[in-house]
């Protein structure tokens, strides 16, 4: 047996992520002691019809999400508590809608920073419909063996090391939600552990007291001691004190009291809990509040560090008397684990997984990426440049200075050429039908292909063919008149020799004028000038001459058109911004510069 | 709880009927003179000038000055203005207007967990204080509203009789809408004054309100005070800033002498602590707390001005076993905050003990247990060690088991 949460407990929890965390926690505990999930629904407007996948053992339980509270629980009639894990001034309503559920007997409230008076309004609430309010501020309620409510008890290794898959014989009810933890540890180590530890939240004016559980416990046989946590301020614990000195009581209790180290320090300086500020003529110190427990026999240890001695004295006792027996000892291989996430596995080197994919260019794992192997600032910082980059992404290569001014050039040269181009004209007509950035330049560089923009691959393709396999300029052409077609990268739509194009001009110049080994520069230029002998506009063209120079550097002919994509994505988000900033409207083409050359009006025939 | 100093309050009373001599909250000379010219009392009636800072005792400091005329409220407002007590500069006065009366009364309104308690007496000032058992008291519990009858009643029981007591009856039902109303926690008016024309009127006031309700009250434009009768320090400033933009606290109050330095983790364990030093005699030189899983740059603020405290030997990071605060993501911050300490050598001579359990405890305990191999003087105990023995180590009334 235990109190408040118990085997019977079913809840919904009202709010969003928080709430999604403790179903989590919620669920470890379910999973530990072998019952199913004892989250039912959660109840948070705006995810409402949604649902929340919790993790259960090895497996995903679906939880669903209402906008109400009675839609939950006619949902689930078996809701019987609420959690509320919602902002503080949005707690009281939620707190409120879950009290006047018929079902609902417990709510139990973490926020924190509810006002005092929402608090008391609740608690008084609470009284009247005869149910349990607790909290604000409340870490939760968990019942060893039966039922977690929230996130007490922390992490499953402490559920474990605290036995809390089974019952034992001590109460506690804390203000504070890490001492909580601290007091069931401690029971556990110096007693056969805990039936139910509550917190009941560090405010001023908690909605439920101790002297309620207090009783609560008194009528549970399972629990044979209660270890009560208090603070400073308020007179919670002289209540408590008043209720155990009434008459005599089948619990032992324990309690301690923090704060005394309020006497020695200046005046008016208080810290702790909200709850803990002593009154304004002296009432609710420290001292008072132990003065008051000891004289009502309850065992209250000089400092917290004796709480578990005082804990061990009072279950050798109960265990002299006969009113507990040991339990005896779970061994460790019997003991309930959880399963581990498929990282944690990994490094302890008990599973093998075949990775999905490969890379080998670029790894993100550290604090900063690595470029094959480089890490990026320190290629920044040792003046290394984009085209560096380039070079070890595409080609797992570091460029030289010279390389790199040659790559450069290349970008600089292919950035844009204007908005009349294929590419450049697709962005335009995309930004001015309202279209975003990524998809309308996403739109211009789809038109980058055999006729636009797209044959510096295949130029580099065939003149490198052509140099391996040592061809003469006739050989080749010869050759690609049989087998491939006009060659890639000769011939211009406009630019011929007598207009000639500046850009390609510019590159061949610069690149000749290094003085490095250029064989396929120099063949494709051997190339134009038996092209251009028999048409003039078949000239050695942009992406011609950037495809013979890049394979000259070492480029695999793969990434060749990638030079231009990358140069072109420039120019194209250039124009998508230009017409942005116009506030450019629709635009459409008009009839007259389209050859409609269309069977005239005819009349549709039946169909058969 | 959330002190408000006078001028706000008053407002606050005002605003549900109760009425409060005339005043002016100024922080220049000349933002006197100008308001002098629009308000026609400042120049006739008889004037008290008073520091508007949370400061105790100002009677003693002479920071209240009763009695004066313009010209001498003038020097009064002077001579207080940029006045230091202790670290707090006076940047505010607030001049109000001496009410001639003849009878002196007291009424109040505390919170109480059931609702209030209203506080009457039939006298007023230092006699109420004097003479606490004239003082009557009615409960009203929380959500409802005190009958005439019932307000009658205890004013008559409090000595009131006659058209005194249905002014009392009428001024406490007012003191009572304006608590319950605005989330106050303490209204007291001491003294509460009959004027010659027979009304009553609120002289001084002592407002505390609940901070947390803020989200409600968008006419609250006023700051809280400081609650401990001196100004934030920078340091605690910076914390505060801190705390308010993350999840979960961090918090720091400088305790000036002490040795002691603390940051120890939760509301609850931080209390028991700072317990513990002052049960072995020690002398604390903070307090200081972090919950509810801050994330870990909050914490290495927090370090970093806990280590920056003057003339410590010892600092406690110590800690119950948390729910769900991670322990190694927490003390990574610590510890950030440690190695810049050390190099800046705020640490040498200072032991550094650690007492802490919780989410990935291990990792974390581990990693503090390394600064060892960097030359920190630091000694980790984990969950199995009782919680306060750090604090009683460090004090050397126990052995360290090593």
């Amino acid at each position: 047996m235990s109190i408040l949460a118990t085997k019977d407990t079913y809840v919904v929890i009202q709010g969003g992520p928080a709430g999604v965390n403790a179903a989590r926690r919620m669920a470890e505990f379910c999973y530990m002691i072998k019952r199913p999930l004892n989250v039912l629904a959660f109840v948070y407007p705006p995810d409402a019809g949604k649902t929340n996948e919790i993790v259960y053992g090895s497996e995903l339980v679906v939880v669903p999400v209402y906008k109400t509270i009675a839609e939950a629980t006619a949902q689930h009639p078996a809701i019987n508590t609420s959690l509320v894990y919602i902002g503080a001034d949005r707690a009281y309503a939620a707190a409120k809608e879950a009290l006047d559920d018929p079902r609902i007997r417990v709510v139990s409230m973490i926020t924190e920073g509810v006002p005092e008076k929402d608090a008391k309004l609740l608690g008084k609430h609470a009284r009247k419909l005869g149910k349990i309010f607790n909290g604000p501020s409340s870490i939760g309620v968990l019942s060893a063996g039966e039922c977690r409510l929230g996130v007490i008890g922390g992490a499953f290794d402490n559920l474990i090391a605290c036995k809390l898959y089974r019952p034992g014989s001590f109460g506690v009810i804390t203000k504070s939600g890490g001492l909580s933890n601290e007091i069931i540890w401690l029971c556990s180590q110096f007693a056969d552990g805990i039936t139910t530890a509550i917190g009941i939240g560090g405010d001023a004016y908690p909605g439920t007291d101790y002297v309620t559980y207090l009783e609560m416990f008194e009528q549970d046989p399972q629990t044979k001691a209660v270890v009560i946590v208090g603070e400073m301020g308020g007179d919670l614990e002289e209540r408590a004190a008043e209720w155990y000195a009434a008459r005599p009581r089948r619990i032992k209790l324990i309690g301690i009291v923090s704060g005394f180290c309020q006497e020695s320090l200046p005046k008016g300086m208080k810290f702790g809990h909200a709850g803990a500020k002593e009154g304004l003529k002296g009432e609710g110190s420290a001292r008072s509040k132990t003065d008051a427990l000891k004289k009502a026999g309850v065992l209250v240890p000089e400092t917290f560090g004796g709480l578990g001695p005082a804990i061990k004295t009072v279950y050798e006792e109960l265990l002299k008397a006969g009113d507990v027996t040991p339990i005896p000892e779970v061994p460790e291989s019997a003991l309930p684990k959880l399963p581990k996430p498929v990282e944690q596995s990994m490094k302890a080197g008990e599973v093998l997984v075949t990775p999905l994919i490969k890379t080998t260019i670029s790894d993100d794992r550290g604090d900063e990426p690595l470029y094959d192997g480089y890490p990026a600032s320190e290629l920044i910082n040792k003046g290394y440049d984009i085209p560096h980059v380039i070079g070890l992404l595409w080609n797992k290569r570091l460029l030289s200075k010279q390389e790199a001014e040659i790559i450069r050039r290349i970008i600089m040269l292919s950035a844009d050429h204007g908005p009349c181009v294929s590419g450049a004209l697709a962005t335009i007509i995309a930004a001015c039908a309202g279209i975003g950035m990524s998809q309308a330049v996403a739109a211009g560089l789809i038109m980058i292909g055999p006729r636009f923009g797209g044959a510096v691959t295949d130029a580099g393709r065939w003149f490198k063919y052509a140099v391996e396999n040592k061809m003469s300029v006739n050989e080749f052409l010869a050759y690609m008149k049989q087998h491939v077609g006009p060659v890639p990268g000769i011939g211009h739509r406009v630019k011929s020799v007598r207009n000639p194009d500046k850009r390609v001009q510019e590159l061949v110049s610069y690149v000749k004028g290094l003085g490095i080994p250029t064989p396929h520069l120099d063949f494709a230029l051997e190339v134009e000038k038996a092209t251009t002998a028999k048409k003039e506009n078949l000239i050695l063209n942009v992406d011609g001459t950037m495809a013979a120079v890049l394979v000259d550097l070492g480029f695999p002919v793969e990434t060749l058109n990638g030079f231009f994509i990358l140069a072109r994505t420039i120019g194209l988000i250039g124009h998508w911004a230009d017409q942005q900033r116009q506030g450019s409207r629709l635009i459409r083409l008009f009839d007259y510069l389209v050859n409609y050359a269309v069977p005239k009006r005819r009349e549709v025939p039946p169909l058969h | 709880m959330a002190k408000v100093l006078e001028g706000p309050g008053m407002g606050l009373l005002r605003k549900w009927g109760i009425q409060t001599p005339n005043y002016v909250v100024v922080s220049s000379l000349e933002e006197f003179e100008q308001l002098t010219q629009r308000h026609e009392w400042l120049k006739k009636e008889k004037l008290v000038v008073k520091a508007h800072e949370a400061l105790g005792s100002r009677f003693k400091l002479g920071l209240v000055k009763v009695g004066l005329d313009v010209a001498e409220a003038r020097t009064a407002v002077k001579d207080m203005l940029g006045r230091t007590v202790d670290t707090l500069v006076i940047g505010q006065v607030i001049v109000s207007e001496a009410v001639p009366h003849q009878e002196e009364y007291y009424a109040a309104v505390k919170s109480t967990r059931d609702g209030a308690d209203i506080l009457v007496a039939s006298c007023g000032g230092i006699e109420v204080e004097a003479n606490w058992d004239r003082v009557r008291r009615i409960s009203v519990e929380v959500g409802e509203f005190p009958t005439n009858e019932a307000l009658r009643a205890v004013v008559n029981e409090a000595g009131f009789s006659g058209p005194i007591a249905e002014k009392m009856v009428e001024f406490t039902a007012k003191l009572y809408r304006c608590f319950d109303n605005e989330d106050a926690q303490y209204l007291e008016i001491n003294p509460v004054a009959q004027r010659a024309d027979g009304e009553l009127i609120a002289l001084d006031v002592v407002t505390l309100l609940d901070g947390d309700a803020k989200f409600r009250h968008p006419d609250w434009t006023f700051p809280f005070a400081a609650e401990f009768g001196r100004a934030y320090t920078q340091n605690e400033l910076d914390v505060m800033a801190v705390d308010s933009k993350v999840k979960g606290s961090v918090k720091l109050i400088e305790i000036p002498g002490g040795d002691i330095a603390m940051l120890p983790a939760g509301g609850g364990a931080s209390v028991y602590y700072c317990d513990a030093v002052v049960a072995r005699g020690g002398k604390l030189a903070n307090y200081a707390e972090y919950s509810g899983d801050p994330p870990d740059w909050a914490v290495e603020v927090l370090t970093e001005k806990v280590c920056s405290l003057p003339g410590i030997k010892n600092i406690i990071v110590g800690g119950a076993i948390a729910n769900f605060t991670d322990v190694k993501k927490t003390f990574s911050g610590i510890i950030s905050a440690f190695r810049k300490a050390k190099a800046q050598g705020k640490l040498d001579g200072v032991k550094i003990w650690v007492r802490r359990g919780g989410p990935n405890e291990k990792e974390g305990l581990a990693a503090m247990r390394a600064l060892r191999d960097e030359g920190f003087d630091i000694e980790v105990f984990d969950r199995y060690t009782p919680l306060t023995d750090i604090v009683d180590m460090a004090l050397a009334k126990k052995d360290t088991p090593h």
